[in-house]
């Protein structure tokens, strides 16, 4: 293991336990690494977007001929007249195009690629249906999902039937919720073995060419 | 004071040692708890089994490196099974930190495994930014989305890409993420190009994704470190969330013992409150 190393895993090491000791209270070395971390990622990321878009995508290829691209890079530059509020009112264009393209493409995607499928399977369940089993989770299947489409249903108090189904609904979301607890659980402890495992092995294991 | 009121009021530093003590301990004398296949990763892990030799395959890693304890042993199994099955590997990345630094350390280092060759073999696009115009874009022409690999180098010079226009050559796209970027891939190539595709991603975004997967639109999903671990078993080649396992397992005693015992406590707290009202 070279000597740039050993100082990197160092660094690493050093940050990893600067964070992990606000778990104990808040202090310098907490405060230092955050503020270092905050710094590195905007630095970094302007300096991305600088090269990827600012270079890459505009200033080579309007100096390569393709003059008409000064048209998004003029829309750009006219976001920034928000700084400036006698010109504000600029800056509502190429916001209106971004609305504009997103709401187009997302309306189509989103249907295509969301909406319809998911309604497709959940009719689909009862048809692929084989046996006992299938047809009870095909069952609780179309009763959760109606159950909780009707809780979201405001245009009517929830009171009888609809209350009832309402309240079966938040079970629902409830049993989700738990899901989606344990799932998270399961994530961050992920990450502290990650973490951990960095320390005892990569770490640790520089000792032996140190010490 | 009880013990339960004792417990109530117990400083949260407290819990953050046991669950050190979980973490650690694991590590030094490992317990080699079974870990079991779920269908989610078998049938992942057939899919790409079941493709052809030598296809071309999008390996995305769209992670950032806060999430590699999860993550990047998903992209190490896929790189494995991938290298090892011939296939040609396009890797990517649609989130600005570390997505194309890592998939260049992680293809890089399996590739010697395997004797392949970048440019023959496997190609790095690097990243670009705006994943909407990227995924869509490369339904067209990758060539105008990333005119050069992530070192600089023109596609038209990497032979591996002279067969490789749009998803059409595409066979499988192998998506790892920790954020947003993968329902992109499900919404536009997925529904827009037909390309099939598995899902990695971490624990925290499973539950969504096991729609998709009983919707058909995924061919399986690996959940976190867990999916991870079994892929590793899959393929033979146990790696870090393989060894993590017994870790989390132990973490998660830890935690169920302190979620009862606190409910336990909170039941029994009320019900002596509610007799000493009355």
């Amino acid at each position: 293991m070279s000597g740039i190393e050993i100082l990197q895993i160092w660094i690493i090491a050093f940050f990893t336990l600067a964070l992990f000791s606000f778990l104990y209270k808040d202090n310098p070395f907490y405060r230092l690494a955050e503020n270092i971390f905050a710094g590195l990622t905007t630095g970094y990321q302007v300096s991305l977007i600088w090269d990827t878009v600012i270079i890459q995508k505009l200033w080579d290829p309007m100096m390569g001929g393709q003059w008409w691209l000064f048209l998004p890079g003029l829309l750009g530059l006219m976001m920034f007249s928000r700084f400036f509020p006698k010109i504000s009112w600029m800056s509502r264009v190429p916001l209106a195009v971004v609305m504009g393209i997103t709401a187009g493409i997302f309306l189509t995607t989103q249907l295509h690629g969301f909406v319809l499928p998911q309604m497709q399977a959940t009719m689909n369940t009862f048809v692929t249906a084989k046996g006992f089993a299938d047809y009870f989770l095909a069952s609780l299947i179309a009763v959760g999902v109606i159950s909780t489409m009707i809780y979201f249903y405001f245009s009517h108090e929830h009171v009888g039937v609809l209350g009832v189904t309402a309240k079966l609904g938040i079970w629902f979301i409830m049993i989700s919720f738990g899901a989606h607890f344990g799932y998270t659980v399961m994530g961050r402890v992920s990450l502290l073995i990650g973490r951990t495992q960095f320390l005892i092995e990569d770490w640790i294991g520089t000792f032996s060419y140190i010490f | 004071m009880t013990i339960w009121e004792r417990f109530d009021n117990m400083d949260r530093r407290w819990v953050y040692l046991m669950v050190a003590l979980a973490v650690i301990i694991p590590f030094l004398v490992p317990m080699k708890f079974d870990i079991s296949i779920t269908p989610e990763v078998q049938s992942f892990y057939d899919a790409v089994d079941n493709l052809p030799d030598s296809c071309t395959v999008m390996l995305v890693f769209d992670y950032y490196p806060s999430t590699a304890a999860e993550c990047e042993p998903m992209a190490i199994v896929a790189a494995h099974h991938l290298f090892r099955k011939d296939c040609k590997i396009i890797t990517l990345s649609n989130i600005p930190y570390g997505g194309p630094s890592m998939a260049e350390t992680v293809t890089r280092a399996i590739a010697k495994e395997y004797d392949k060759k970048y440019g023959e073999d496997f190609v790095n696009l690097g990243f670009k930014y705006g994943y909407v115009a990227v995924l869509k874009g490369m339904g067209i022409s990758i060539e105008s989305i990333f005119p050069t690999d992530n070192s600089g180098t023109p596609l038209a010079e990497l032979p591996m890409m002279d067969s490789v226009t749009n998803y059409e050559q595409v066979s499988f796209i192998y998506e790892i993420a920790d954020n947003a970027t993968a329902d992109y891939w499900i919404s536009i190539v997925n529904a827009g190009y037909g390309v099939p595709m598995g899902v990695g991603c971490t624990a925290v975004m499973a539950p969504k994704f096991y729609a998709f997967l009983g919707a058909n639109q995924i061919v399986g999903l690996l959940g976190g470190m867990k999916g991870a671990a079994e892929y590793e078993i899959l393929i033979g080649k146990p790696g870090t969330a393989f060894r993590g396992m017994d870790v989390q397992s132990m973490v998660h005693f830890v935690i169920i013992a302190l979620v009862i015992i606190g409910n336990i406590g909170f039941f029994v707290t009320k019900r002596r409150n509610r007799k000493k009202s009355a």
